[in-house]
């Protein structure tokens, strides 16, 4: 239970909201709406959420994520515009993610750079090479959209893909050796190293796992629409960067799961939905995001001293 | 514009080294007699690739042949302030008798424009302006006024005066957007049983704006419309609505680019995209050079005429006039 606590309490937050939702705002649940926010906004970010636990677990960040997307969601779409079947477009985009981020993990993990700093020049410098590259224009995937299959089929497969996902990749990482060694190495590098196990490669893979994912969640949200916007992804590295850290994942790497990361996720995305059924200016859905962040850093700092005394 | 704003902002850093046309377009036919009034005009965009300017260059074009000048369009191939300084000084070398620009950068570009201005070049300048010192006018294709009007007028239209609607904005703090918002309410008042409902922000990002949409209509169940202030929000707001099945009963207007509406413009779901006729834009810009050259418009001057038609002059600035309303008849008109 206390183990837990972290999870739990950001879980108990959830429901404390859901439950204020359905008391004071019940169409906050009307499926259509509902559907449509947990595949538009919410199934892209936790895939790469997912990815950004496993980083942020070995102790590293990943802030080029949000240009990545971009890049692989245009790479993608720009397939997809040329008649090349759905399948064959998202491998490209996964691979193309995995490609990325082997970049950023090759400058971290090889030449031993910190990884903000590195993925802070890469968010930067993708962003522009793709502005410069496509000048803002969208990119037409018409009948590609929902991957050709309609628009209920489509949004039930990205859901239920991209929950799939997470649950397995939770379990993965709890009952896989690949899983423990990202614990391993985020706990204490020198000591996993002892262990015979890898800092570097596992650094160098978490990486590349992230971009991959990456690729695929910029699929995933591109044949959403008929159309891929290049600004896509803008702010994705906040959201979920606040979903790992609200999840109960320690920012000093080491601990975490997934499971408080959905529960994370699903917290900070709805707070925008809650205000616009509660009939609340915009203006108090940041500084609610930020009092969350705010308080979730707070108590990871506050166990990493206890744990230090 | 956001986007348009966006981009002319894209850093060059990285990119500046690369190899670009430096071929300023000598003047094809013969120099200008200085009798006959044939003028060369040279026209500057901020660059030469993108399609926004390219539809202003039609228009320019087509002012060009009925003046009977000749017109150089030239820019960097991607924005690019250094190339335009170099553009400018190869057309001062080259004698062309009057330059009109879209400035990347309006403090480097200026300072070249001022040399063309001693050498007796004149030059005007439009969509994006230099120093007040360095041009005669700005052809001004939009005031904050023109543009929150416009959409207000316009949703009203569409509603019949009457009923709820809800605006997306890019972000709570973003300038021009808030600039927008205020006249927007301004003209609201004019409109007594119009309820405007909602504000939200999209941080200018498509797939934020369509949930924002999707939660509003739910939320506001008599939404009669959605109006987005920046140009990811048209497109994501009209998807919002067409994946809830509500087209034709909300409807969808907004500041944004032809090209990213198209698709929802045929179908039925975004009635009306609002913002300038570029190449009107055009046309103006390169009449206005060609008779500020041949003397017949003056600084001080209140009106000036242009292909029949009469446009404002508020201080130096020529005034393009009423935003335009793209729709369904006349869309498919422009690829930007």
């Amino acid at each position: 239970m206390k183990r837990h606590f972290r999870e739990l309490s950001v879980a108990g937050a959830l429901a404390l909201l859901l439950i204020a939702m359905a008391l004071w705002a019940p169409k906050f649940f009307d499926p259509q709406p509902l559907l449509t926010r947990l595949t538009g906004q919410m199934a892209p970010t936790l895939v790469v959420a997912c990815g950004m636990t496993l980083v942020i677990i070995a102790r590293q960040i990943d802030i080029s994520v949000g240009s990545q997307f971009a890049i692989c969601g245009v790479c993608g779409g720009l397939l997809l515009n040329h008649g090349v079947p759905v399948v064959v477009a998202m491998l490209a985009a996964v691979l193309l993610g995995a490609l990325l981020g082997a970049f950023n993990g090759a400058l971290v993990a090889g030449l031993g750079l910190p990884s903000i700093v590195v993925t802070l020049a890469t968010m930067v410098t993708w962003r522009e090479a793709l502005r410069w590259q496509r000048s803002g224009v969208f990119v037409d995937i018409g009948p590609a959209q929902w991957f050709g299959l309609g628009q209920a089929a489509g949004q039930w497969t990205i859901l239920i893909g991209a929950v799939a996902l997470m649950v397995a990749l939770a379990l993965a990482m709890k009952h896989l050796a690949a899983g423990r060694f990202c614990y391993a190495v985020g706990t204490d590098a020198e000591a996993a190293r002892l262990a015979g196990i890898p800092p570097r490669g596992v650094t160098f893979a978490a990486f590349v796992f992230l971009g991959a994912l990456t690729g695929l969640a910029a699929m995933l949200a591109a044949v959403q629409s008929p159309q891929v916007d290049p600004g896509a992804g803008g702010g994705l590295e906040l959201r979920t960067i606040a979903a790992v850290v609200v999840g109960g994942v320690s920012i000093s790497g080491g601990r975490g799961n997934l499971w408080g990361v959905l529960a994370g996720l699903l917290l900070l995305s709805s707070i925008s939905p809650a205000l616009t059924y509660m009939g609340v200016e915009a203006y108090w859905e940041k500084a609610i995001q930020g009092t969350i962040i705010l308080l979730a850093v707070v108590a990871d700092g506050w166990r990493n001293r206890k744990q230090n005394h | 514009m956001k986007r348009l704003l966006a981009l002319s902002l894209a850093v060059g850093l990285i990119l500046s080294g690369c190899g670009k046309n430096a071929d300023s377009g000598t003047p094809a036919a013969s120099a200008p007699a200085a009798g006959g009034k044939k003028l060369t005009i040279a026209m500057l965009p901020k660059s030469k690739g993108n399609a926004y300017f390219l539809s202003a260059a039609k228009g320019a074009q087509k002012a060009a042949d009925a003046l009977g000048d000749t017109l150089l369009f030239d820019g960097p191939t991607q924005t690019d302030p250094a190339m335009q300084n170099q553009i400018v000084e190869n057309w001062i070398n080259s004698g062309v008798d009057v330059i009109a620009v879209a400035a990347e950068n309006k403090d480097a570009l200026s300072t070249a424009l001022r040399k063309a201005q001693t050498k007796g070049i004149k030059v005007v300048s439009f969509d994006a302006d230099v120093l007040p010192d360095a041009r005669t006018f700005f052809v001004n294709q939009a005031t904050p006024q023109g543009i929150g009007f416009a959409l207000m007028d316009e949703a009203a239209r569409l509603c019949n005066s009457e009923g709820e609607f809800a605006i997306i904005t890019a972000s709570l703090t973003a300038a021009n957007q808030n600039e927008w918002k205020k006249h927007i309410d301004e003209r609201l008042k004019t409109y007594p049983k119009m309820t405007l409902v909602d504000f939200r922000p999209s941080d200018d990002d498509k797939a934020k704006a369509q949930a924002e949409a999707t939660t509003l209509m739910s939320a506001h169940p008599n939404l009669k419309l959605i109006m987005a202030i920046c140009s990811p929000g048209v497109p994501g707001a009209a998807e919002a609505v067409k994946q809830a099945g509500k087209t034709g009963q909300v409807k969808v207007i907004g500041l944004g680019l032809p090209n990213e509406n198209k698709v929802y413009v045929h179908g039925g779901v975004t009635d009306s995209v609002i913002l300038w006729n570029t190449e009107e834009l055009g046309y103006l810009a390169i009449a206005a050079a060609d008779a500020l050259a041949k003397g017949s418009l003056k600084a001080g001057d209140t009106s000036f005429k242009a292909n029949g038609k009469t446009y404002e002059i508020s201080g130096d600035n020529i005034m393009l006039g009423k935003p335009f309303i793209f729709n369904k008849d006349n869309i498919d008109q422009f690829d930007f």
